[in-house]
């Protein structure tokens, strides 16, 4: 068995005198994709910011395919590597386009892949007809399914998706649900921290628990 | 006082071209353009710098440069001049009373506006543009210019305003350019002259031209910001 692509271990995590988690070891596998669940306040959205180098304010340290690294330096690879979607994404004030475009250019990719990558990921959300809108005009659900293609198009080794369904209306969280679900069908490595039912009943998902300061893998 | 006179020679004056009038139109300009284009990247570096980081004296530092907004412009100018002057440890280059010097001077003058519109740019920035930025790969160079790109109608009022201040600066420009017709006089320094002597067509000739300039760059702000700047 190939080794895990990320373990936390002796992850502690607290605000002041209030220890939010301590996580003594948690592997996350290649391949498959996590619902990470948990009460609000819990501590999943700091739990994925600490995954993603947000936080940095944390005891412990992880391994990424098997190379240490530590939260207070974390490196730029893993940045590359891991990408995280916030809860409300934010797109840049400029189109659609240059929005997909903006990662790739980052890890240099030459223009013509770009085009072909932001071309199809634009077609994955659903977004054709929106290419060059400004994202001030683009729906909730829309903006979702561009950040969902925004990090997808650039093929992260592992993607943290926040309460992607959260705040959006009925047919955006429908549209959404749909790509969440192709995730699952690409056997993307992916966790999603979640408390909407439909996202959690969605097959191929492993569950996670974050609760009372613990993390538990859930069988079913 | 009989204003339509003095206002028709202002006219005739700017349109016959008079040679002397357009020289202090064009010192104004390519001194004030010159000021702002070589103190605006510092300025909005260190303004991005005093939002974003936390260091010891950071506030210190902020509150100074907020103090230096409102810093009489003649003391700025006296402080330039004794540097410049020929005892001062920056004699030896001649500066003082030639364009050079004005420059100088509204650099320092444009600096702070330019730092403290970059701050509340940057402050009221969305914390999410910087972290989507490096969440999607930047380094910490290229999510800070992505973080500046997304409040640039901030930073575009910061360098407005510092050239609006430049051009129209009288206090600084005399104490260190001299007024020296021909060489150094401006338009506010020739505009604060021309009044004292009663020559009021020249200064509103020129008024007229500074108006202008001031119109001319807001609208090209509100053009560049389109729909945006609204937003």
């Amino acid at each position: 068995m190939s080794a895990p692509l990320v373990v936390l271990r002796g992850v502690r995590k607290g605000f002041g005198q209030r220890l939010l988690f301590a996580i003594g070891s948690l592997a996350i596998e290649a391949g498959c994709a996590y619902v990470l669940l948990g009460p609000n306040g819990s501590g999943k959205t700091t739990l994925m910011r600490i995954l993603a180098g947000l936080d940095r304010d944390a005891d412990g340290s992880l391994e990424f395919r098997g190379a240490p690294a530590s939260f207070a330096l974390y490196p730029e690879r893993l940045r590359r590597a891991i990408v995280y979607v916030h809860q409300h994404p934010y797109l840049f004030h400029t189109s659609l386009r240059h929005n997909l475009e903006y990662g790739l250019k980052r890890r240099g990719i030459p223009a013509g892949e770009r085009a072909r990558r932001v071309e199809e990921a634009i077609a994955w959300a659903g977004l054709t007809e929106r290419r060059t809108t400004p994202p001030g005009k683009l729906s909730g659900g829309e903006k979702q399914r561009a950040a969902l293609a925004r990090a997808r198009a650039l093929e992260p080794e592992l993607l943290l998706l926040d309460e992607p369904t959260s705040n959006l209306d009925r047919e955006g969280r429908a549209q959404t649900l749909a790509l969440l679900a192709q995730l699952l069908a690409e056997r993307r490595t992916v966790v999603v921290a979640c408390h909407d039912q439909e996202v959690i009943d969605l097959p191929g998902f492993a569950r996670l628990r974050l609760d009372e300061g613990r993390i538990t893998l859930q069988s079913g | 006082m009989d204003l339509l006179e003095p206002t028709r020679q202002a006219f005739a004056l700017l349109f016959s071209g008079d040679p002397e009038l357009w020289q202090i139109i064009w010192l104004s300009l390519w001194v004030s353009v010159a000021a702002i284009a070589l103190i605006a990247a510092p300025s909005i570096a260190l303004g991005f710098l005093l939002a974003k980081k936390r260091f010891p004296g950071q506030r210190a530092a902020v509150v100074l440069v907020q103090a230096l907004l409102s810093f009489p412009t003649v003391v700025i100018g006296l402080a330039i001049y004794l540097l410049l002057s020929r005892r001062g440890p920056f004699g030896s280059f001649e500066l003082l009373f030639t364009p050079w010097a004005i420059m100088i001077g509204y650099m320092m003058i444009a600096l702070p506006i330019l730092v403290v519109f970059t701050i509340s740019a940057v402050q009221g920035a969305d914390p999410r543009v910087y972290e989507t930025a490096r969440c999607l790969g930047a380094d910490r160079l290229a999510a800070s210019l992505t973080t500046l790109w997304e409040v640039r109608f901030g930073i575009l009022a910061a360098v407005v305003n510092g050239f609006g201040r430049a051009i129209s600066e009288v206090g600084c420009a005399i104490m260190v350019g001299g007024n020296i017709a021909g060489l150094t006089r401006n338009i506010p320094t020739a505009i604060a002259l021309e009044t004292t002597k009663g020559d009021f067509a020249q200064g509103i000739a020129l008024g007229f031209v500074l108006m202008l300039v001031a119109l001319g760059v807001n609208v090209l702000l509100a053009l560049l910001q389109g729909e945006g700047g609204l937003r």
